[in-house]
């Protein structure tokens, strides 16, 4: 994958701007004041301890995700599933969290979340053993695998694992299963801390160990690169890389539902929503791929989530619109020809070749 | 002699970032003459069809088709003037057979407005009745042979009524007894009236079938002769620069011990065909053997199925004293064999990594470059640039991508990697495709350096002319078989051609 | 009530009615895949459709405006994804999923800030399509199958059968296929190949945006949150399934329609639950990939080696 370009920037910046344009006349077409949503967005998301906590708590899941999605697409394999990783990890998470009683705090978090882990992975397997051994794009499969989730999900607690007679719902978690709570008023949790350690040591197992080589050699980012010659030519199974980033990826999204329950929800029940998973596949992009660009871009997406949450509160403008600037902001993002045709200005060649530190 | 000119292309330059590739270009064809235009690769011949074809638009210059000043923007331009062009790599429909082929694009409609397939099947009967072709209008192109695939393509043109033709290195991919077929059918057109110009480096050929020949080097026109008046040796002094054929300085091979040995090898393709039909083949430590042949005539299996990549159906690869045949290609390569596939850029390289991370491909698992799964990251940039000097791959550092570099760089890449390991034994399949002659004789003299420290290299080439001078001892492959095993210095090129045609003797 | 009487007449009116949606998107995303365009945008452009039907027929109570914003709307998005992925470069599955992750939040966030409310949105004023009755079949035998269908099931088959002929027997049809199987073979015989993605975009986008707008204003007539429900990628498993051609994704999709109309049915009979009944397409889904996958593995059958 491409590090981080002085044209990137460019782009980035400029299509922030347009992207800010295109919210401006959204906002005042929609009947509503621009810059009184722009002072929300801010307090909402940066002002004072509570809105910062609240900040970090929504980049929380979305760490993981979007490391979930870029482990995916770096060994080749393009996974949509995450959102449905995330659904089952979460509901399984929170099943372990009341079922299994006696255990030590320590020992029932981690029972939890590698039950979560555990399942989101599982629910990688079919589409990865079908796109390694039959040929079928994993990209339709892990999406279909996502309208699946939600409503197996939405069966489970409220049939086999339904508690509450009135309301769908499981059994609330045991205390020992909990992450902490730091802050009052926020759900901001310990979790942060896993996803922000996942996401580093994502960034070393991927650039810096030979397992990171094996699996990183038949992809690297561009879509559809598996099945690669190149690894299996090395002597890398390159179905076997395949595979294991996925399970990897399904791992991740089951994280992300495990902290959801363990450190916010602490219960799992039927109308409980996400979108993380989907939030994650922009957010690793907007960070180039990169687990570091990950938690750089999920720090900023927290926060303008979290504002967009207090706009919503505030006016009449639905949180909505933040998912639809982000995805604005990726049309921009990845209009290669925009960011290639920067690179006939001698100007923006020559900043290039500044920010682009010689490594070797 | 005053003849006409079909083609008149005036002063044409064209430069792409950092290289030039046509530089004041006068490039002249005579009505219902045969031209060749010949010159090594990256010579700018392609580039100059490209712009006659409107593929490619000339930064300067004038384009004279017929006597008229044309500006050819699209192919549809060179198309509607009477031109037409065969590139090397066939542009056909797979599923398609060969009348849907021919008239694609401009099929001929019924009163309703629908494609009228009937009168397309007659029309395209009767142009190759008339230039003699045979044509089986059912078969689907997927099906259909490369002599078959190319008559296609020359059909396509003539349906499009070209008057002038452009064939791009025909007979590449063409057995000699094939190549005569096509110089028939060459004949039959400029007979015909039909004016052609005959793209190729293969100076034999030119001497053989042109009127006239263009000869092009960097970018540049350096002379045009008829072919009476001129030789092999002048044309080919043009062509490199300097007066050498393609020579390899090396002793006689000193073959000691049989380091493989491969016994009846049987292997199907992707398709579930037969590609090898058992073959018995051995190397010894210390010789070069060739691999010579008509591409597609089962190379490509026999190196994967030698290299892991492919499954052996039956028969036995002894290395040494193990059976190797279906083993993986890690456990190849941890018994010291090396492999320079002719896929550079899907099988040698991954293009979306760096340098490095493409150099390291055989040697990451190694200390010092890592231990205990964690790079020494130092010690694996000393490695690279280590290797980047000696082989001379030219670019700046070392964490730029590989897609970023030229063809032959990229190649250097590969060779670098492959030998670095010191190797036992060199598998090479078309080492040298794509690079310039230059690099060619570094690659060449790599081989041979190998074999003199005793190790032994398989080589596969499609180029006839590398197999006979860098190898000791060679086999010709016909449809998955090896026909004949012969000296190099014993044989001449026509009696190749016979082999590599299927005739044993 | 036996299980067998299920398969009965009305049956076979439940099936057409569930194939149409998936048939018509199928036919958009085949009629893509054989110029080798993987669009999975189609999904955003149902959305939008839906959501834009509903709204001009809200505002105009009148169904044809309906109709005219709803294919807007998958128009533009079509235009929006070949901009992205022909004119600048995008990759396409990026550019797709990006379209449709912008089109569920967009139409979302209309729907909040301007009528405030969340969920779905419904009102008598919104006018949908009527079933067409002919009164000349009345008491024939064909009028069961024939008749009192809404114009979705008309257009499946009327698309069906005309992009067919368009396939093998046009100009067009030859250049959007030579166009999917080898591009470099379509430019050399003077095809613009990159028009060809162009039309075929946007004729796709009109008919997801047809597909769309049968989902808002047919036999329900509201919209809800991501009401496409995932029926556009259903559609590319579809089209895949039938080999990107007319008839073999139109027979694909009422393998789909009949899981649904059976699904439908069963839930009468033993009152299952009905997230389960839900599922049915998605399961569907999943076995027809395996079943793609089954059918590539089987291609190959390598040829006996013979006795030496």
């Amino acid at each position: 994958m491409d590090k981080f370009s002085f044209k990137d920037v460019l782009v980035t910046v400029a299509g922030l701007f347009i992207t800010v344009f295109i919210a401006w006349v959204l906002i005042t077409a929609t009947g509503n004041n621009p810059s009184e949503v722009a002072k929300y967005l801010y307090e909402g998301g940066f002002k004072g301890t509570r809105n910062i906590a609240n900040s970090l708590y929504q980049a929380t899941p979305l760490i993981l995700t979007a490391v979930a999605t870029l482990v995916s697409f770096r060994v080749g394999m393009f996974n949509i599933g995450i959102n449905g990783s995330m659904y089952v990890g979460a509901l399984y998470a929170g099943w372990a969290g009341y079922r299994f009683t006696g255990l030590g705090h320590f020992s029932h978090v981690t029972l939890c979340i590698a039950i979560g882990m555990f399942v989101g992975a599982a629910w990688m397997l079919l589409p990865a053993l079908l796109r390694v051994y039959a040929g079928v794009s994993e990209i339709i499969s892990t999406i279909i695998l996502n309208f699946v989730a939600v409503l197996f999900v939405s069966y489970m607690a409220n049939g086999p694992f339904r508690a509450d007679p009135i309301a769908p719902a499981t059994p609330r978690i045991l205390e020992t299963a909990e992450l902490k709570q730091i802050f009052p008023n926020s759900q901001f949790n310990t979790g942060f801390f896993i996803a922000v350690f996942v996401a580093i040591l994502a960034h070393f197992v991927l650039n810096k160990t030979t397992f990171g080589y094996e699996l990183r050699s038949g992809g690297d980012g561009l879509v559809g690169m598996y099945p690669s010659r190149f690894s299996s030519y090395l002597g890398i199974p390159s179905d076997r890389s395949a595979i294991t980033g996925m399970l990897i990826s399904g791992a991740l999204g089951g994280l992300a539902g495990a902290i959801e329950v363990l450190g916010a929800v602490r219960y799992f029940f039927q109308e409980l929503e996400f979108n993380q998973g989907f939030d994650g596949i922009l957010i690793g992009i907007l960070g180039k791929l990169e687990p570091i660009g990950a938690i750089i871009a999920s720090l900023f997406y927290g926060a303008i989530k979290n504002g967009g949450f207090y706009v919503d509160y505030k006016t009449d403008v639905a949180r909505e619109i933040i998912i639809v600037l982000i995805s604005i902001l990726i049309f921009f993002v990845s209009a290669q020809k925009i960011v290639k045709g920067l690179e006939k200005y001698p100007i923006v060649k020559k900043l290039d070749s500044i920010f682009s530190r010689k490594k070797m | 002699m005053n003849k006409e000119i079909a083609i008149d292309l005036k002063n044409i330059t064209k430069a792409y970032p950092g290289v030039v590739a046509n530089k004041n270009v006068d490039f002249q064809v005579y009505k219902g003459e045969i031209h060749a235009l010949v010159g090594e690769n990256g010579a700018g011949k392609s580039t100059l069809m490209k712009i006659l074809y409107g593929i490619e638009q000339p930064d300067e210059g004038e384009i004279f088709v017929n006597g008229s000043s044309e500006v050819i923007s699209k192919v549809e331009t060179a198309i509607n003037l009477g031109i037409g062009m065969v590139h090397q790599e066939f542009t056909l429909v797979p599923s398609f057979t060969a009348p849907e082929n021919i008239g694609l694009g401009q099929e001929p409609k019924n009163n309703r407005g629908l494609v009228d397939w009937k009168g397309l099947n007659n029309a395209v009967m009767d142009i190759a009745k008339k230039y003699g072709f045979e044509v089986d209008p059912g078969l689907k192109m997927i099906d259909a042979s490369v002599g078959v695939q190319q008559r296609t393509e020359i059909l396509k043109t003539l349906y499009r009524n070209a008057n002038i033709l452009i064939l791009d290195e025909p007979t590449a991919v063409l057995t000699p007894q094939e190549t005569d077929e096509l110089f028939t059918v060459i004949r039959t057109l400029v007979d015909e009236g039909k004016t052609v110009i005959f793209i190729t480096h293969k100076l034999r050929e030119v001497m053989e079938i042109a009127d006239r020949v263009t000869v092009m080097r960097a970018g540049e026109v350096q002379g045009v002769s008829e072919t009476g008046n001129t030789s092999i040796t002048e044309l080919a002094s043009q062509m490199v620069g300097r007066e050498v054929f393609l020579q390899v300085k090396k002793d006689e091979a000193q073959p000691t011990e049989k380091i493989l040995d491969v016994q009846d090898l049987w292997v199907h393709d992707a398709r579930g065909l037969l590609a090898v039909k058992g073959i018995d083949l051995d190397i010894k430590k210390g010789e070069i053997v060739g691999i010579a042949g008509v591409e597609g005539n089962g190379q490509t299996e026999l190196v994967e199925a030698l290299t892991g990549l492919r499954k052996a159906s039956k028969g036995k690869v002894m290395y040494l004293d193990e059976d190797i045949a279906s083993s993986s290609p890690k456990n190849i390569r941890r018994k010291k064999i090396a492999h320079i596939p002719e896929d550079r850029t899907n099988t040698g390289l991954n293009t979306q990594l760096s340098i490095w991370e493409n150099l390291i491909g055989n040697s990451y698992f190694r200390k010092p470059l890592s231990s205990r799964g964690i790079f020494n990251l130092k010690k694996v940039g000393e490695h690279a640039n280590k290797l980047r000097e000696d082989f001379d791959i030219r670019a700046p550092n070392v964490s730029l991508k590989v897609k970023s570099l030229s063809g032959g760089n990229q190649q250097k890449v590969v060779v670098a990697r492959e030998l670095s390991e010191d190797p036992s034994l060199t598998i090479a399949s078309q080492p040298t495709r794509g690079v310039d002659i230059g690099n060619i004789e570094a690659i060449h003299e790599q081989l041979v350096q190998m074999r003199d420290e005793g190790g032994a290299v398989l080589l596969v080439s499609a180029e006839l002319d590398e197999v006979m001078a860098v190898a000791d001892r060679v086999g010709v492959m016909y449809e998955g078989q090896i026909v004949k095993w012969v000296n190099p210095k014993e044989v001449d090129q026509a009696q190749m051609g016979l082999y590599m045609a299927g005739v044993k003797d | 009530m036996e299980w067998i009487e299920i398969f009965d007449i009305s049956l076979l009116r439940s099936l057409l009615r569930s194939t149409a949606p998936i048939a018509i998107v199928g036919l958009a995303a085949a009629l893509c895949s054989a110029a080798g365009v993987l669009n999975i945008g189609l999904e955003g452009k149902m959305l939008n459709a839906a959501f834009a039907g509903v709204a001009a027929s809200y505002y105009t109570e009148s169904v044809w405006a309906g109709l005219a914003a709803g294919v807007t709307a998958g128009l533009l998005t079509a235009l929006l994804f070949g901009l992205l992925s022909f004119t600048l470069g995008a990759d396409e599955v990026l550019a797709g999923l990006a379209i449709n992750i912008f089109s569920l939040a967009g139409t979302t966030y209309l729907m909040r800030t301007i009528w405030g409310q969340a969920g779905f949105f419904s009102d008598p004023r919104i006018v949908g399509f009527e079933p067409i009755h002919f009164t000349f079949l009345e008491g024939s035998f064909l009028e069961p199958f024939l008749s009192d269908f809404t114009y979705s099931v008309y257009l499946m088959f009327f698309l069906a059968v005309g992009l067919h002929i368009v396939y093998y027997r046009t100009r067009l049809g030859t250049a959007i296929r030579a166009t999917g199987e080898n591009p470099e073979a379509a430019e050399d015989a003077g095809i613009n190949t990159v028009r060809i993605k162009w039309l075929v975009t946007i004729f796709s986008g009109a008919l997801a945006g047809i597909s769309g707008l049968f989902l808002s204003l047919e036999n329900l007539t509201m919209f809800t949150e991501g009401m496409s429900a995932g029926k556009g990628y259903i559609g590319l498993v579809a089209s895949s399934f039938g080999n990107n051609t007319p008839l073999g994704t139109f027979g694909a999709s009422a393998f789909f329609g009949l899981g649904d109309a059976i699904g439908i049915r069963l839930q009468g009979v033993y009152e299952l639950d009905s997230r389960l009944i839900l599922m049915i397409p998605y399961a569907l889904t999943v076995v027809v990939l395996i079943l793609i996958g089954i059918r590539q593995r089987l291609k190959v059958r390598p040829v006996p080696i013979p006795e030496s």
